[in-house]
């Protein structure tokens, strides 16, 4: 895990920074993540949320290298 | 693209994966093979929008190192995320109306899995100017549906991935007034507008809002739309044909004079999209008078909903395979 994108991850779950992106998928990932953590704030779905977002951009990072980029220099 | 039922049966013989749309006679002809397809007669073509029910619209799909079909309803539907490829792509297609279709419309947002997986597709409909019923088919087995869902999971090569998106061709005013919803559903009676509590029916009329204007969400800059489906004169309540959602903050849309520019304006830049399916709402082709309008590079059948991971409407939906 990166340390770096994931403090970047939790910000944009807790809505301290925002990020749109131009993957459909990511979009929608961030919108819901964001809305699952405004309707509870404990720890435990802040935890599930990044491993959510984690999972996502494994999974698609050969097309988020970009994203990836701009996250880190926010 | 369109092709005549002796076309596609030579597709299908030659066992290629195929995305299909049609009217039902056409497709009940079809032999068994490695397809699924769904009914609609409306189409945008090459040449344009047209409603047809002696051709078959054709997608090939490219790129499949394997392939499956399963059919789910509603108890089962979203193990369509357990069911697909770790690298894949699935094409879903549930009937207008159906149980399966709209439990999926309430229940996708909140699905964890659901974005890990490339979903598109779309609402199967029928000619609006007969009685007839939405079915879905799967080409494996032979069996048709007007009350289940069928997916064609594509498994993809490591090279290759699934990426999907969408054109919606309404946007919003920042400073229009803000419409949120009590609860989740497909039929409302209040909202709060502005925070104030209102009959959703009376605000429509008393604000004389066009109803082929959506009501649009903003999903971290994706605008997802709800279309207006009708006022009930008798209780005063308003269908719609996908579901408000109650975390979320909705605006009606701004107008469009012209849809078909309004589609060019907002597909400049994709001349290099090489799309492997897709599709467009029954209420564009409508409300745009899109009959023997083009929209290039898309074509595809015209819907009764559009699927990209969750139901949109009034969207253009499209899925592409791209190099990693």
């Amino acid at each position: 895990m990166d340390d770096v994108l994931n403090s970047k991850f939790e910000k944009l779950i807790r809505g301290q920074i925002t990020y749109k992106s131009n993957n459909l998928g990511l979009n929608l990932l961030i919108s819901r993540l964001q809305r699952k953590y405004m309707a509870n704030q404990a720890d435990e779905v802040l935890n599930n949320c990044l491993k959510e977002m984690n999972a996502f951009f494994e999974k698609y990072q050969s097309v988020l290298t970009k994203d990836v980029e701009s996250l880190k220099n926010l | 693209m369109l092709v005549t039922l002796d076309e596609a049966k030579r597709l299908i013989e030659e066992g290629k994966t195929l995305h299909i749309a049609a009217d039902e006679n056409m497709l009940n002809k079809l032999p068994k093979g490695k397809w699924i397809a769904g009914t609609t007669p409306y189409f945008i073509a090459k040449d344009g929008g047209i409603t047809c029910k002696d051709k078959l619209f054709v997608d090939e799909i490219p790129w499949v190192d394997d392939c499956k079909t399963s059919v789910y309803d509603k108890s089962n539907i979203f193990d369509i995320t357990k069911d697909a490829y770790p690298n894949g792509i699935s094409f879903l297609i549930m009937p207008f109306a159906s149980e399966v279709a709209v439990l999926y419309s309430k229940e996708a947002p909140y699905v964890e899995d659901l974005l890990m997986t490339p979903i598109v597709g779309w609402i199967s409909g029928y000619d609006l100017s007969m009685s007839a019923k939405a079915k879905v088919y799967d080409g494996v087995s032979g069996e048709s549906y007007d009350d289940k869902a069928v997916v064609l999971h594509i498994s993809l090569p490591d090279d290759k991935i699934a990426s999907l998106g969408i054109v919606n061709i309404f946007d919003v005013d920042e400073s229009d007034a803000k419409i949120e919803f009590m609860e989740d559903a497909l039929s409302v009676k209040k909202c709060l507008v502005n925070g104030e509590e209102v009959n959703f029916a009376d605000y429509i009329e008393n604000n004389k809002i066009d109803t082929r204007l959506p009501l649009v969400a903003d999903y971290n800059s994706v605008l997802v739309n709800v279309s207006i489906k009708n006022i009930s004169e008798k209780d005063r309540s308003v269908d719609l044909y996908a579901p408000v959602f109650k975390s979320s903050i909705y605006r009606f849309a701004k107008p469009v004079e012209d849809y078909v520019s309004s589609f060019g304006e907002n597909l400049k830049g994709f001349d290099d999209i090489q799309p492997v399916f897709s599709c467009n709402c029954i209420l564009n082709y409508l409300y745009g008078k899109l009959e023997g309008k083009a929209i290039p590079p898309f074509a595809g059948p015209v819907t009764f909903g559009e699927i990209a991971y969750q139901l949109l409407n009034q969207t253009l939906v499209y899925a592409c395979i791209i190099d990693k």
